[in-house]
């Protein structure tokens, strides 16, 4: 019960009293959107690394990718917005059939093995000019439309989107987890070859959370390229999509369903409004410190470190 | 045509003996301790930016900021190596993800000390070219540290396998606790593993800085060139580390020749996919399974 009215009050939150208490503020509400748009690319980088048991230091490309293909399916096929929007997330599932073999790879290797993967497909816009325009980018990409009279191509328009594109992200991934096979890809991390014994097939299931998670970041990046209307290939696929995810979903509690959306929104706000204006060149050191400090002190990140502490005060309370 | 291969490949084999230089901390620490450092390249950078400043401000060339360097990196490697040994659980993991961290940090530091300005060396020395046989062109900065970088590979190599620190070092990795009963304190070594990284990421800094130019977003990019080699070499493989090196330096080259320079960086990350996927155990590694 508690769990639902909290799930209310934050939607209600969200959707009403940020845009009336923020809703002229564009600098405010760009901000909120960025941070957002972080904490999608971290629910989707967090299911992988949660479900699959795979860190990825390559998901930039997952998120250029979709980018990409939404923005050039909407300037040259003329598809409208949204639906460019949902194509860009499959481009991107796709394409993560590419990076499949990496599978295989145990831990670390895998790690690097999808940092080459996003550096090549960067490489690749740069010099396939023909369809990417190269380096000069794509210019006025077509913005949200407007729809029953509500233009979501604003900035609080833009944040309605976003807000919606990440709930749904976490709802499936809250889908997946509590499926079967979502029981069995976490029963994998304690010992895959039991699993094997129990006639899970590890690395289809392995590979399945991998074209989900590449989608939903490709959805993250489709929806920034029409929002922003503009793409070059250093920006697409700039490897802070993927350090920022990182440091958000690790943060926050990358084993938990809610713990990246509310790491992504505690670094990245704080990171903007506070570090940002303390010290305008490398204000990013802070966000570093915090990575390690949290593997450091707490390797299963915030949200699960506040819950023990709850519990524990909680529990002193009941037995003084 | 065959001057222009020929050249070609001359500059991709100076190139290699420096990327081996690059690529021997990461080496040494991940044969030895099965840690990847993802905070080596900005321990590199770190040193070339030690040396732009003891130019800069004191008007000392590039090498005589070596023994400040080595100070420096060697202590801020071990710093790195302390915070490691913090780690309670999935160390594996977890280790990557704090090094990433501390490079972060670093990279960030990096641009308050010195912001983000372009730097090179202003000593002409370095950087005037002498022409081999007639044909072949290089720096001599590019001369000098494939001369240094080969050296430094066999002293490494013969400090690994004669020296008792190093054959101590190999003990702990290869079983920490029969070690320990030889007598062998597997702390004292790790650090000295960490410290001699360090020393090694000074020398390739002050190379990074005396031939090429230096800015703080360059340390990422250092890294996944001393990986990629790393993982070329194959695990444990301290001349496989040079050969990896050279292999990719001539196949950048050669690439930047006949084809386009903004494509070598596709062809050593394709180079380092295809080892990684069809050889698991690098070019010269012992087998060890990585899938």
């Amino acid at each position: 019960m508690m769990k639902y009215l909290s799930l209310i009050i934050i939607l209600a939150g969200a959707y009403l009293a940020v845009p009336l208490q923020f809703g002229g503020n564009d600098y405010v509400i760009g901000i909120v959107v960025s941070a957002l748009t972080i904490a999608g690319i971290a629910v989707a980088w967090a299911m992988l690394g949660n479900l699959g048991g795979m860190i990825s230091f390559g998901h930039s490309a997952f998120f250029g990718v979709g980018a990409y293909g939404s923005a050039l399916l909407a300037m040259n096929a003329g598809l409208p917005v949204f639906p460019s929007i949902l194509a860009g997330g499959v481009i991107a599932g796709v394409v993560s059939i590419l990076t499949m073999p990496t599978l295989r790879l145990r831990g670390p290797y895998f790690a690097l093995a999808m940092l080459a993967f996003a550096e090549i497909f960067r490489i690749l816009a740069i010099e396939m000019r023909w369809l990417t325009n190269g380096s000069g980018g794509l210019l006025s990409i077509p913005r949200l439309p407007t729809v029953f009279g509500f233009d979501f191509g604003s900035r609080l328009g833009g944040y309605f989107v976003v807000l919606t594109l990440v709930l749904l992200t976490v709802f499936v991934y809250w889908l997946i987890r509590n499926r079967p096979e979502g029981l069995a890809l976490r029963a994998m991390h304690d010992s895959e070859d039991a699993t094997l014994v129990v006639g899970v097939n590890a690395t289809r299931l392995k590979a399945a959370v991998l074209v989900v998670s590449a989608f939903l970041t490709g959805i993250m990046g489709a929806f920034n390229a029409h929002y922003i209307n503009f793409l070059e290939p250093d920006y697409a696929f700039n490897g802070s999509w993927t350090t920022l995810a990182i440091v958000a979903a690790i943060f926050g509690g990358y084993k938990t369903l809610w713990g990246p959306v509310a790491g992504a929104l505690i670094v990245y706000l704080v990171d903007q409004f506070v570090f940002k204006a303390i010290m305008p060149s490398g204000h990013q050191l802070i966000l570093g410190g915090l990575l390690a400090a949290i593997v450091i002190f707490s390797p299963s990140g915030l949200l699960p470190w506040l819950a023990s502490r709850f519990r524990k005060e909680a529990g002193d309370a009941a037995h003084p | 045509m065959f001057d222009l291969v020929a050249q070609s490949v001359f500059s991709g084999l100076l190139a290699g003996a420096y990327y081996a230089l690059i690529a021997l901390g990461l080496a040494l620490v991940f044969g030895t301790m099965r840690i990847i450092n993802l905070a080596h390249g900005e321990l590199v950078l770190l040193a070339g930016y030690i040396a732009y400043t003891a130019e800069s401000r004191f008007g000392l060339d590039p090498l005589a900021a070596l023994p400040a360097a080595i100070i420096i990196v060697a202590l801020t490697s071990v710093i790195i190596y302390l915070l490691l040994t913090r780690i309670r659980v999935d160390r594996e993991i977890n280790s990557l993800i704090l090094t990433f961290g501390i490079a972060i940090m670093l990279t960030n530091g990096i641009l308050m000390i010195w912001s983000a300005d372009i730097r090179s060396t202003t000593s002409g020395w370095y950087l005037d070219s002498i022409i081999i046989g007639d044909t072949l062109f290089a720096m001599n900065t590019e001369i000098l540290f494939a001369v240094i970088g080969v050296l430094v590979v066999g002293a490494v190599w013969w400090w690994l396998s004669k020296s008792w620190y190093g054959r101590a070092l190999r003990a702990v990795s290869s079983n920490r606790d029969a070690a320990k009963l030889m007598g062998i304190d597997p702390r004292t070594t790790e650090i000295l593993s960490f410290a001699v990284a360090g020393l090694l990421a000074s020398i390739a800094g002050i190379a990074l800085y005396s031939g090429k130019v230096i800015e703080p977003s360059l340390g990422h990019s250092l890294t996944i060139k001393a990986f990629i080699i790393t993982v070329l070499a194959g695990l444990g493989s301290v001349p496989g580390v040079l050969i990896g090196a050279v292999l990719i330096g001539v196949a950048e080259s050669l690439t930047a020749t006949l084809w386009s320079s903004a494509l070598q960086g596709l062809v050593s990350m394709l180079l380092f996919l295809i080892v990684l996927l069809v050889m698991p155990s690098g070019l010269f590694g012992r087998t060890r399974r990585r899938g």
